[in-house]
């Protein structure tokens, strides 16, 4: 699991690789939660994340809470079809705004200011 | 916040984990700061082991005594530090005399699962063949209980104003006509929602979901050559867990957040979701059975046992849970609030509860504290229970289950009676008058109302609507019992012709039949039951005993929606008919008296003359008129409606009672009549040129609304 960090555009953009699962996400919630501290816009993009478990849905989720809490939105980019499908049908998905790729999440969240 | 019981104080024996003593309730394993608190009873294990796997992984990488000092009276109970839970299956290995007498049947070489497994792995998929070699073969898990229900709440309709929907997770979606993306599972469901809607039913009641194993007496059709399966699923393996075959999501282990999905989606809604639970007996079977859980932890305490220490059989299932044994009282309490408090689940059907019912000696009890425990529970305090009140044993207690007035009941007189009335039996006016009415004969002494009365005509047990109008007798050969399981007192009839019939005026009379036989269930007292596929003319050729055949015999097939619009469209516009008249749906019995001053009594009956019915063997007229001004107890006004079946071959003339001048009848529905003739939108009903008398078809059913001429009909509740 490694996970990175840009700003492209005033958007905190993070990316992950690997799996994002019981055996990471404790790691992958050290790094992500003490970026969230202000009203950032930020995007995670999960393009070259091989599997997201139901852990990994929940940091997403937890991440996604706790920004919106503190005035600022989290979107996801780049998931793959299984997962999408998995977050429709476990509820998780009604939480998130879903782009194909950065670019587009960053063109969003940047219109919106 | 720091505590300090946060820290560790012992040493697992291997060395590798930190342990410290855990706390007793709840049972089961819970999430705690920094670990996983493990809890298990059993009264007469002399000592207890964890044991945990890796998911998937056939043996454990560690098993963990409970220490002396881990046991708090008959609970084995500690915390494991640092374990990665959602990769983790768990077990128990519990030592203890063996002694069948006694019975006690200990086996310190066997994994048992926790009774109270949140989630239960090895059969994530259905129908994959799991590994037989496998020591333990259904695997507790350790769930996230962290689900976000965005203020979602049970719906707490009042049980008068349901119409409930019965079906199977399964065979809901598993054809291939359903055109869902996930057939088969929670889902497929949640993708039907706009086709319920439709409908207009409001409350979905689901066949077992608990964990059970598809493979349990598993076996190869000697008719068809298929393989047979538990397909029902009337079998627990566990009480806590819903089955993981029925999630898309199963074989990721998110069955529980796919299944409180569809709940949630479902009341978002305005659908209720009733489960349909076992806890007359369990998966492991009698004595030949295998170890999965309850045997093996505690035998004596979760089981019925003879003198001898065999099962006791009330179940027609090999054994039978000893369900007023306080701990077993306890686990179902905690079960039922469980499924209420973390799933929202709006109320529950009991299966075969008349057991529920019976002492530890097997005697049925004059109170039976576990039915007046969750009569009167808190948490279940807004929960619909209703009880199938009979069990394998030979116990009937329709119309005499112990109710406190919570309990209502799956009513098989209303079944049997207004089948019966349908084929045409003489002698049925009294019984199929008392149906109509929310069955008083059965309930008002005990002062139970017209809600206490589940009716419905078709159930997953017996017939399907259109196979109780195609066949005289039931054809189970696909079972592979020689035709001999099933029930043979169907009060069926074939319209002329056993089976599939190309015989137009046949085809014809079965839609009407079954017009006829949802017409009279709709407009009943009591709370009406449908059985999912039933508004298609679904078949399952005949076979009343379908719990095996996880083929198209019990899927439903969604290419009939197409051939039978006119029955769905019957179907549709009946229910929004009862939805729409209060009459229809009084919490109370009638009074048979005029309490509004309206010129009417509640209720009136009629025949072919007004005010008149032949009740004498061979009459086959009835009809009745409901009072508008006395709906739901005089307390919101409604349409009057009457209602004229005849039953006869024949065509008879029906006198209808005279209304004062301001209000005239109007028909809703004839089902005599051709499309779109047969029925009408509420509200829109067509008024009649003569108020005097209706000319009812043979075996056909009428319903007119009395409405206020200026006014035209209601259109809604």
């Amino acid at each position: 699991m490694e996970i990175s960090t840009t700003t492209q555009n005033g958007v905190t953009v993070t990316s992950f690789s690997g799996s994002l699962d019981g055996g990471t996400v404790s790691d992958a919630q050290d790094k992500i939660m003490p970026l969230i501290s202000s009203k950032i816009s930020m995007v995670l993009d999960l393009k070259e994340c091989k599997y997201v478990s139901s852990a990994g849905l929940r940091l997403l989720l937890l991440a996604a809470k706790q920004l919106s809490t503190q005035g600022g939105v989290l979107v996801l980019s780049g998931l793959s079809d299984e997962v999408k499908d998995v977050m429709e049908m476990t509820g998780f998905s009604n939480f998130f705004k879903m782009f194909d790729c950065v670019a587009s999440a960053v063109e969003a969240l940047a219109k919106e200011g | 916040m720091f505590r300090v019981d946060l820290h560790p104080t012992h040493v697992s024996d291997c060395g590798k984990f930190r342990l410290r003593v855990g706390k007793p309730l709840p049972f089961g394993a819970s999430i705690v700061p920094g670990g996983v608190n493990f809890s298990v009873y059993s009264r007469s294990a002399t000592s207890c082991k964890l044991a945990l796997f890796n998911k998937h992984e056939p043996k454990p990488f560690s098993v963990i005594t409970f220490k002396d000092e881990f046991r708090i009276g008959n609970v084995f109970t500690m915390v494991v530090f640092d374990l990665d839970y959602e990769n983790l299956e768990y077990g128990f290995y519990m030592e203890g005399p063996f002694d069948a007498r006694e019975g006690h049947r200990f086996d310190k070489t066997r994994v048992l699962m926790d009774p109270y497994a949140k989630a239960i792995g090895g059969r994530d998929v259905w129908g994959k063949q799991p590994d037989w070699n496998d020591m333990y073969q259904h695997r507790a898990r350790i769930i996230f209980d962290d689900f976000d229900w965005e203020n979602d709440h049970p719906l707490e309709t009042p049980v008068e104003d349901l119409i409930f929907y019965e079906t199977h997770v399964r065979g809901f979606t598993q054809n291939p006509s359903s055109g869902v993306k996930h057939p088969g599972t929670f889902s497929g469901i949640r993708e039907k929602i706009p086709y319920l809607k439709e409908l207009g039913i409001n409350c979905i009641e689901l066949m077992p979901i608990h964990e059970f194993d598809e493979f349990e007496n598993s076996r190869i059709s000697p008719t068809t050559g298929k393989t047979l399966y538990n397909y029902w699923g009337y079998s627990n393996v566990g009480f806590f867990a819903p089955k993981a075959g029925f999630a898309a999501t199963g074989k990721f282990g998110m069955q529980v957040d796919e299944c409180k999905t569809l709940i949630r989606e479902l009341h978002k809604n305005g659908i209720e979701v009733i489960l349909d639970v076992v806890f007359n007996h369990t998966a492991e079977g009698n004595e030949r059975g295998p170890y999965i859980s309850y045997r093996g932890i505690d035998n004596k305490t979760y089981y019925l046992l003879t003198p001898e220490g065999y099962y006791f059989n009330f179940s027609g299932c090999g054994n039978t849970l000893n369900c007023n044994n306080p701990i077993v009282r306890n686990m179902i309490l905690d079960c039922l609030r469980y499924w209420a408090a973390d799933y929202h689940v709006d109320g529950f059907r009991f299966d075969l509860a008349s057991i529920l019912g019976r002492d530890q000696n097997g005697a049925p009890m004059h109170s039976p504290p576990l039915l007046e425990t969750l009569a009167f529970d808190p948490i279940l305090g807004k929960c619909k229970l209703i009880a199938e009140a009979w069990d394998a044993g030979g116990l009937y207690q329709v119309g005499c289950f112990p109710a406190w007035g919570r309990w209502a009941e799956w009513n098989g007189k209303y079944r049997d009676d207004l089948r019966r009335f349908l084929k045409g039996e003489p002698n049925m006016l009294g019984a199929m008058a008392q149906r109509l009415q929310g069955s008083p004969d059965l309930y008002q002494m005990a002062g139970r109302g017209a809600t206490a009365s589940i009716n419905f005509v078709t159930a997953h047990d017996g017939f399907t609507l259109y196979d109780m109008v195609a066949y005289n007798g039931k054809h189970n050969e696909a079972n592979g019992e020689n035709n001999g399981d099933g029930s043979n007192d169907n009060y069926s009839w074939n319209c002329g012709w056993e089976g599939e019939s190309t015989d137009p005026q046949v085809n014809r009379l079965r839609i009407k039949q079954m017009k006829n036989a949802v017409a009279m269930l709709l407009v009943s007292q009591g709370t009406p039951m449908l059985l999912a596929g039933d508004e298609m003319a679904n078949t399952q050729w005949g076979n009343n005993n379908a719990y095996c055949q996880d083929n198209e015999i019990s899927w439903i097939d969604w290419s009939l929606l197409d051939k039978n619009k006119e029955l769905f469209n019957f179907f549709k516009n009946m229910i929004a008919f009862r939805r729409a008249h209060p009459v229809l749906r009084n919490r109370g019995h009638f009074q048979n008296r005029d309490y509004m001053g309206s010129g009417f009594a509640d209720i009136t009956w009629h025949g072919q003359k007004a005010w008149n019915v032949d009740w004498s063997e061979e009459s086959r007229c009835l009809a009745f008129m409901l009072c508008g001004m006395h709906a739901k107890g005089g307390t919101v006004d409604d349409n009057s409606v009457y209602v004229a079946m005849n039953m006869h071959w024949e065509m008879h003339g029906f006198e209808m009672p005279q209304l004062p001048d301001y209000m005239e009848w109007a028909v809703f529905a004839n089902t005599d009549a051709a499309p779109p003739h047969d029925i009408w939108v509420p509200g829109k009903e067509v008024g009649l040129a003569s108020q005097k008398e209706f000319l009812v078809g043979p075996r056909s059913v009428v319903i007119l609304v009395g409405r206020d001429k200026k006014k035209k009909s209601r259109k809604e509740s």
